[in-house]
């Protein structure tokens, strides 16, 4: 069972760069990168961060495949 | 291949222990058989490269600010990371141990000040260098 996401959908939704993205959820433009790749998994306080600041359950940005 | 910030400052050291090893090591590689190294000799050759490094990290980070204005974040990936090469770094220092103590025990040449101070700078040249490269590796594929 591998960790995915959703990120960079539900990013693109809310018109958002990883830059701007990453500064708000406090973070570097080469972690949300990592992220959205699959390579690092974030912390559940980042996560829920990043779910609050795409307004979107935890559950839909984060899943298992 | 572009390099972030943080990728670019572990580069600057990594070629920094290169440089500091190709100017400080020919010294205690010649010296490996004396019993007292000269201190003025020792201060003559440490003075060049304070003045050296202070010179070489100012200019590397001026430059490093001048390319990239934005400053950077440290999150929880850089601490992930952090950790992970500070532990690799660890066990080499403690394996390092083992190796000076078995270095001393079989070598003679090595059993007096210029030999001990190499084979110590020598290792921890080697432990810097390894946990840099490691730390680098892990920006690249984390």
């Amino acid at each position: 069972m591998v960790l995915k996401n959703n990120l960079k959908e539900f990013r693109h939704k809310n018109n958002l760069t990883q830059d701007d993205f990453g500064k708000s959820v406090g973070v570097s433009r080469q972690t949300i990168i990592s992220i959205e790749r699959y390579r690092y998994k974030p912390s559940l306080e980042l996560a829920m961060k990043m779910a609050k600041e795409l307004n979107v359950k935890i559950e839909k940005l984060f899943y298992f495949d | 291949m572009a390099l972030s910030k943080k990728e670019i400052s572990i580069l600057i050291e990594v070629v920094f222990s290169i440089l500091f090893a190709l100017i400080f090591m020919p010294f205690f590689y010649e010296n490996q058989g004396d019993n007292l190294i000269s201190i003025n000799n020792l201060i003559g050759k440490i003075t060049p490269i304070i003045i050296f490094a202070v010179l070489y990290f100012s200019m590397a980070y001026a430059v490093l600010e001048l390319i990239f204005k934005a400053k950077t974040t440290v999150d929880e990936r850089d601490d992930m990371i952090n950790s992970k090469s500070y532990k690799l770094g660890y066990l080499l220092y403690e394996l390092s141990l083992f190796v000076f103590i078995g270095m001393l025990l079989t070598n003679s040449i090595l059993q007096n000040t210029g030999g001990i101070i190499f084979l110590i700078i020598s290792l921890l040249l080697f432990v810097s260098i390894v946990k840099s490269i490691y730390q680098l590796y892990l920006y690249r594929t984390f």
